[in-house]
């Protein structure tokens, strides 16, 4: 644990300008990410769970510099990318790569698998075009395809062989970083399990580093190192595994895990479900952004954000009653 | 449980809903796409069942088939439907259109595709009510603002001007069920109500349908591919492979001794949350079958670990407690391990049960 993070957000926040006149003006400013402090160490998977519309996805993309920063920094293998050009960014792109929720989306339709697979090595202008073919070759073989679906596109594939199409294309570079984004939320709960287990064990071998993005609570208690809790643009709870899920501490981490059905008739639990929906992320509540839904919310809460704490053991609170 | 313990069992009560042999395949370019190969079910007032299975495995069609709103390209091929014994299969069209949304109500997967975006949500809520029932509008409007209550729409007057894009998608389907819900239907089918859900919302949602249910004695097809939904809410459940019916049971015994290999490969393939964090799962290898080209014999043979020669040769029936002692009553499995003359296999054909409370 003494190596230092491979990344390491200080305040990093994405802000969407949103609504108002065609000329800008009466501009709302939509606070997706809003100011994040994270570091993710060399070979974990930290899970990112939360949701839908907290910002997870906005997180991991201005992350990677797919969208511009509003602010913060973003120190990647020590250096801080939050600002350098597309010039300045191209080392780096090929050590931070991501698989998509929807793998049919996200591969060109008029691409077959070979050329697919390819496209990395080609930008990043990698060995002769002979060499990547037979890189293509290993890659494919290594996510569980044959060569003889090299020549077939991707709407000849199930949503599972789509996402390995998907994978052999994010680990074509050998990255440091891939960032999953919901990767199985589309795939066969049968499938789903074949997929989990490739990314593990491209892990062990790669000594990859995962960003783990779902809302698939039950997934990520198995596959990940730390779990981040996000709510409304901010990390309200991060913890070792088992020390989320044995000691959950912050309101909205107990009632997410609450929610979660279990898969045992005879565990049937009644939840007292939390109230209400995500606050509108153009007007943030005051205090702590969770108040308007929690439980225990008192005149504090709306008045004080409370701090992000550590508890002890790397796991952080942000809730003036832990 | 102890609310299972005391309801009767289904087969105390007359089915609503008793659907034979269902067959349904769609007529395409590339020939014939075999969906639905022969799929019973049935169901009674005030109970819940869940559908399970592969994508593709003819969930969604088979619900389509009953409530007749199959594409043009999709065809009944055989099979009954007695709803209140009536064969829906022989209603007129017209005959039809006044039991869906009437009698019959269906909750769909997406929200946002099934309501109409140009329209505010309590127009679209009245206006289903105005279809269906012989009532003013000022009644109608009145009934709107009792189920948008029901189904917990926040400030329900203020909200009912309110276009669909200013809804979350929870939010949306709220609506959805309340317009499912308005006109009092006896059979609500509801496909995938909250895979696009979170957890918190999935949850308001599940019990809200389950609240609603047992007040007003409705019957529930929950179609979801999440095995924690189904073992939460349903009384009885179906798991379909391949356009047919591999299991069907009462969910505590599903759960506790599932028979049929599928099944099984199912239940391991999702991660355990009750103890501690697995080394691997383990899923289920293969992929799932081509509709367009079934296997002949058991669908499920090409993945499966206990296949034998006759597996790929001919389809095994669906057995059930007269023919296999160690199923359990209403329990039926629809693979040849359960043949009298089959090998013993541990934990499919084995006589030893896991103690399930009744
Ligand atoms: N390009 C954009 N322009 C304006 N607003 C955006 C944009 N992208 C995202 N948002 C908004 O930012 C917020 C966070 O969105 P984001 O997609 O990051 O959420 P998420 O946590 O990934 O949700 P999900 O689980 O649904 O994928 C949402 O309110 C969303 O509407
Ligand atoms: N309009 C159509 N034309 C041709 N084939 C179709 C059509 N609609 C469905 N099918 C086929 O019918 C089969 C059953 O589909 P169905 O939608 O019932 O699956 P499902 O079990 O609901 O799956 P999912 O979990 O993905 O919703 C599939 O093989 C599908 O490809
Ligand atoms: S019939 Fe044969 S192939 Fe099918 S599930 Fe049973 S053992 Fe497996
Ligand atoms: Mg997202
Ligand atoms: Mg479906």
């Amino acid at each position: 644990m003494g190596e230092k993070p491979l990344v390491s957000l200080r305040g990093l926040a994405k802000y969407f300008p949103v609504g108002g006149s065609l000329f800008g003006r009466n501009k709302q400013l939509l606070r997706a990410v809003d100011g994040i402090d994270l570091d993710i160490n060399r070979g974990e998977t930290l899970g990112l769970v939360g949701e839908s519309g907290c910002g997870k996805s906005t997180l991991a993309r201005t992350l990677i510099r797919l969208y511009e920063p509003s602010e913060g920094e973003i120190i990647f293998a020590g250096d801080d990318i939050a600002h350098l050009n597309e010039k300045q960014l191209k080392p780096y792109r090929a050590r931070m790569q991501m698989i998509f929720q929807d793998p049919y989306a996200s591969l060109n339709g008029r691409m077959n698998v070979r050329d697919l697979i390819a496209e990395p090595l080609e930008i990043a202008g990698v060995g002769t075009k002979e060499s990547r073919s037979k890189r293509v070759d290993q890659l494919l073989e290594r996510v569980g395809l044959n060569a003889d679906h090299a020549d077939r596109f991707a709407h000849e594939f199930s949503g599972g062989q789509r996402q390995r199409i998907g994978i052999a294309r994010a680990i074509a570079l050998e990255p440091d970083l891939i960032i999953c984004d919901e990767p199985i939320s589309a795939l066969d709960v049968s499938i789903q399990a074949q997929v989990v287990n490739m990314l593990e064990d491209l892990q062990n071998e790669f000594n990859l580093t995962y960003l783990f993005i779902t809302h698939d609570l039950s997934m990520v208690r198995h596959i990940c190192d730390r779990i981040g809790v996000m709510y409304l643009g901010k990390i309200v709870e991060l913890a070792p595994n088992e020390a989320l899920y044995n000691k959950p501490s912050h309101p909205y981490t107990q009632a997410l895990l609450a929610s979660i059905p279990v898969a045992d008739p005879t565990a049937r639990h009644e939840v007292v479900s939390m109230q209400g929906e995500i606050p509108n992320p153009m007007d943030v509540p005051s205090g702590c952004r969770f108040r308007t839904r929690c439980p225990l919310a008192t005149n504090k809460c709306t008045e004080e954000v409370p701090e992000f704490k550590n508890i002890g053991e790397g796991h952080f609170v942000a809730c003036h009653f832990v | 449980m102890s609310k299972q313990a005391k309801t009767k069992s289904p087969q105390h009560r007359v089915p609503l809903l008793e659907l034979e042999g269902l067959a349904t395949s769609f007529f395409t370019q590339r020939g014939e796409v075999q969906a639905v190969r022969g799929v019973s079910l049935q169901i009674s007032p005030g109970k819940i069942l869940g559908i399970v299975g592969e994508s593709g495995s003819g969930k969604s069609i088979t619900c389509m088939s009953i409530l007749r709103l199959l594409k043009s390209s999709g065809k009944i091929i055989g099979g009954k439907a007695m709803f209140e014994g009536t064969d829906l299969f022989t209603l007129k069209e017209e005959e039809m259109r006044q039991l869906r949304g009437n009698d019959i109500a269906v909750i769909f997967q997406d929200p946002m595709t099934s309501l109409n975006p140009t329209m505010s949500v309590g127009d679209q809520v009245m206006e289903t009510i105005l279809r269906h029932k012989n009532v003013s509008k000022a009644e109608a409007r009145a009934r709107t603002i009792e189920l948008f209550e029901l189904v917990r729409i926040p400030s329900p007057e203020s909200r009912l001007n309110s276009y669909p894009h200013e809804f979350s998608g929870g939010m949306r389907q709220r609506v959805m069920i309340a317009i499912a819900l308005s006109c009092d239907p006896k059979l609500l089918i509801a496909d995938e109500p909250t895979t696009a859900l979170d957890v918190t919302i999935q949850r308001q949602i599940l019990t809200l349908i389950k609240d609603i249910q047992a007040r007003m004695d409705m019957a529930v097809i929950l179609i979801t591919h999440d095995l924690g939904v189904i073992a939460e809410v349903t009384d009885r459940v179906l798991v379909m492979y391949g356009g047919l019916v591999m299991e069907e049971g009462r969910v505590n015994d599903i759960f506790a001794n599932p028979r049929h290999p599928y099944t099984q490969g199912l239940m391991a393939s999702i991660p355990d949350m009750s103890g501690k964090r697995q080394a691997r799962l383990q899923p289920i290898p293969g992929s799932p079958p081509d509709m367009n080209a079934p296997p002949t014999g058991c669908p499920f043979s090409p993945r499966c670990e206990h296949v034998r020669v006759q597996c790929s040769q001919e389809l095994p029936p669906l057995y059930g407690r007269e023919d296999a002692n160690y199923l359990v009553e209403g329990q039926s499995v629809r693979c040849w391990l359960h043949h009298s003359d089959a090998p013993f296999v541990e934990g499919v054909n084995s006589p030893d049960l896991v103690q399930v409370e009744r």
